[in-house]
């Protein structure tokens, strides 16, 4: 974490290219040393002795019934899942105890605390949802004991303390309108805007989580009344977007555990997107997708396409334009995803999804198209204009007979008046 | 004796050049391929045929006929999309070749009438003008006339449109690397990413593609309507250059 203020490095640059080994180290050798060697240095910071690293996890798993084996298999699952090689699994779990270890402010925006709410209020919750419930929360307005003066206190402190090493993840939107006073937090009543940006100057590592927070989300969707934006419109630094209506819990503990692995920020897409979560888009890894190619799909709620599991593409799936791996980590304990629900994807993993993937259950050939005065989908639209085209034509063709005739006439009375004065003439009078 | 009398009613009948071999290949080639990807297109937006034999669905004339009972049997997606694609393959090296053509061609470059500025403006105006009042028609010279030239140079930058936004949807599928090499999706993203920051993200770029084919259906009517008028009021044989390549001039126009 002691270089996380320079993750902005050069080879960082939104790209294409992937490197399963992050870039730390063209020799997979050299790359295996460097990580073992950081987590080395991490766990002696993080913990008091050899006694507390090894009973850290299992004391918090206990709480809740999960066991070693359980662990074990979430690490390989989160193992594959950020797209590491097989000899990563034991410092996955490594990193996740250091996790539990590391300063940690979760800020609130403006949003509806869904991502919160999805990740301390599981029933049978999976590691992720649990090492996120337990992480050393310095700040989470939801879940801490300190009130008013005392949490605003707790804030300033960690982020004095903890310099350039607490991990900060913010969740919601920043209203920016009025000088940020759409939302003011806490006692002293300091705007979101200032709060965020003043704990963003500082973190080791900055996540967006949700849409929201990522993108503007709901809060920022037309027209927009508190101009709410995205973090990363507020700060300069670089903020790893996590989007989704939840996000994931697993791309963010994901996440997480990359940069405690690495150090520095993962690869990212151009909107802000780990690479190793969103690379892939929803309808290319879907298991409906073989009903798409068909032809096969359901054209009413609860029709015979329904139950046989047919393609949403009709019912207005947006995975045709979404990035996320829902398909692969799932949600709810790793158990569905909304297509498996029997719900298309309503691309809530996307910038403004609130206005770009409505209608959200019909195709997105019936959206209607944003011109001022206009209301009508691209087909209706377009069919207006053929129509007015056709018009034209048909009047056109009508005209020309029309006028043809009458020029033709013209042109007899004319012979006839020229023949009585005999001077042929040219009729050409294009001197215009 | 007749044929002067002939003379005298139209005037005197010259051939003139218009079409290379090429260019009328390319002409026909571009036709077959905009149809087809205007019918399949069509499909991809909104699947009119359905398949499957669940009984909701075998009601309806066309899937009753056309369903093939199981999924794997049935790659009707699958087929329109690889013709959409086959015909975008044919779009784009066409347009490739007309810019190229548009320019180098030694014959008759088209740069020479579709640059719209000065005298070519008036001259389409003239066009225009004689549209609707049938008189004064512009001289027919050796290359295409302004209005013309103009026109079909909008119509490229639409295809030029479609290209884009096409194949931005087509790199959504990619995910870094391809057959070929890293630097096809690379390329793709270089020349396309723009339209996704323009038109809103990739639902609007679609929306956009779909849009534009109207546009070009709209200039199909037009193109046909108006090639079949002049043929019928210049009586020079317009319709004739995508087939044989010539056409006719007349110093005499009937309509004077
Ligand atoms: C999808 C349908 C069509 C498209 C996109 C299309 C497009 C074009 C284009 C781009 C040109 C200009 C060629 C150049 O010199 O570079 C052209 C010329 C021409 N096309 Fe088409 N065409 C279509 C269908 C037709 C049809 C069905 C006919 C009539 C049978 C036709 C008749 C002509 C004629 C007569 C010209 C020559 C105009 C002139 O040089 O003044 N086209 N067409
Ligand atoms: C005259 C030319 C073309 C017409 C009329 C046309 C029309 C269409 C239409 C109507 C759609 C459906 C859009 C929707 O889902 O709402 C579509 C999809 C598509 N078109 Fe075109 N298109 C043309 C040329 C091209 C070209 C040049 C490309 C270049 C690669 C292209 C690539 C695509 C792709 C990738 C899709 C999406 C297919 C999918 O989602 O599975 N098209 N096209
Ligand atoms: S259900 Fe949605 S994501 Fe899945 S194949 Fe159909 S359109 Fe694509």
């Amino acid at each position: 974490m002691d270089n996380g203020n320079d993750n902005r490095s050069k080879e960082n640059k939104p790209g294409f290219k992937w490197d399963p080994l992050r870039f730390i180290a063209k020799n997979p050798d050299e790359t295996l040393k460097k990580v073992d060697g950081r987590l080395d240095k991490l766990e002696k910071e993080c913990f008091g002795d050899k006694k507390d690293k090894n009973s850290n996890l299992k004391n918090i798993f206990d709480v809740y019934g999960v066991t070693r084996r359980d662990f074990l298999k979430w690490t390989a699952f989160l193992t594959s899942a950020l797209m590491l090689p097989y000899v990563f699994k034991p410092r996955v779990a490594r990193a996740a105890n250091i996790l539990t270890r590391t300063p940690f402010i979760w800020l609130d925006m403006a949003d509806c605390m869904g991502n919160t709410e999805a990740f301390i209020r599981t029933a049978h919750p999976t590691p992720a949802e649990i090492i996120l419930n337990y992480v050393s929360v310095n700040y989470m307005e939801s879940i801490m004991a300190p009130a008013g003066y005392q949490a605003e206190t707790r804030r300033t402190e960690t982020v004095k303390k903890y310099k350039g090493k607490y991990i900060l993840v913010v969740e919601g939107a920043i209203p920016t309108g009025m000088n940020g006073k759409f939302l003011t937090i806490g006692a002293k009543g300091g705007t979101g805007l200032e709060i965020a940006k003043e704990t963003a100057k500082n973190a080791g590592v900055i996540i967006a989580v949700g849409n929201c927070a990522s993108y503007g989300g709901i809060p920022a969707a037309e027209p927009n009344p508190t101009s709410a934006v995205g973090l990363s419109s507020v700060t300069n630094r670089r903020v790893i977007n996590i989007p989704a209506c939840p996000a994931n819990p697993v791309n963010v503990v994901g996440t997480l555990v990359e940069y405690i692995l690495i150090g520095k920020a993962p690869q990212i897409d151009g909107l802000g997107r780990p690479l190793w979560a969103y690379s892939g888009r929803l309808h290319d890894n879907c298991y409906r997708r073989g009903h798409f190619e068909a032809g096969e799909y359901v054209r009413h709620w609860g029709d015979d396409g329904a139950k046989k599991q047919y393609c949403l593409y009709m019912m207005g799936c947006k995975g045709p334009f979404t990035w996320n791996n829902c398909t692969t980590a799932e949600y709810n304990q790793d158990i569905s995803f909304p297509m498996r629900a029997g719900h298309g994807c309503i691309g809530c993993s996307q910038p403004a999804f609130w206005d770009r993937m409505t209608p959200f259950e019909k195709p997105n050939a019936d959206a209607k198209i944003i011109i001022p005065g206009i209301e009508a989908t691209v087909d209706e639209f377009g069919v207006g204009l053929l129509g007015v085209a056709g018009a034209g034509i048909a009047a056109h063709a009508i005209y020309t007979g029309v006028k043809k005739n009458k020029n033709k006439e013209n042109r007899k009375d004319k012979e006839k008046k020229e023949s009585k004065k005999t001077a042929p003439k040219n009729g050409s009078d294009d001197s215009k | 004796m007749e044929n002067k009398e002939n003379e005298n009613k139209y005037g005197e009948i010259k051939l003139v050049h218009r079409m290379t071999v090429i260019k009328r290949i390319i002409h026909w080639v571009f036709f077959l391929a905009i149809i087809n990807n205007i019918i399949t297109g069509f499909y991809i937006a909104y699947p009119f045929l359905f398949f499957g034999k669940t009984p909701a669905q075998a009601d309806s004339l066309s899937s009753g006929i056309l369903s093939s009972g199981e999924t794997y049997q049935a790659f009707i997606m699958t087929w329109m999309r690889y013709f959409h694609f086959m015909g975008a393959v044919l779009i784009d090296v066409i347009f490739i070749v007309w810019l190229y053509l548009a320019f180098f061609s030694w014959k008759e470059p088209l740069y020479k009438s579709f640059i719209p500025f000065g005298d070519k403006m008036v001259e389409a105006w003239k066009m225009i003008k004689h549209y609707f009042t049938l008189k004064n028609k512009p001289e027919t010279g050796r290359y295409q006339d302004s209005l013309n030239a103009i026109i079909f140079t909008i119509f490229h930058l639409l295809i030029l449109l479609q290209m884009l936004t096409g194949l931005q949807m087509y790199v959504a599928s990619f995910t870094g690397t391809s057959a070929v090499g890293a630097w096809w999706p690379w390329l793709m993203h270089f020349s396309t990413d723009w339209t996704l920051v323009v038109f809103g993200g990739l639902t609007g770029v679609t929306l956009v593609h779909l849009f534009i084919m109207w546009l070009i259906i709209i200039f199909i009517a037009y193109h046909i309507y108006i090639e079949v008028w002049r043929s019928i009021m210049w009586k020079e044989g317009d319709i004739l250059i995508p087939f044989g390549g010539y056409k006719y001039l007349r110093n005499k126009s009937e309509t004077e």
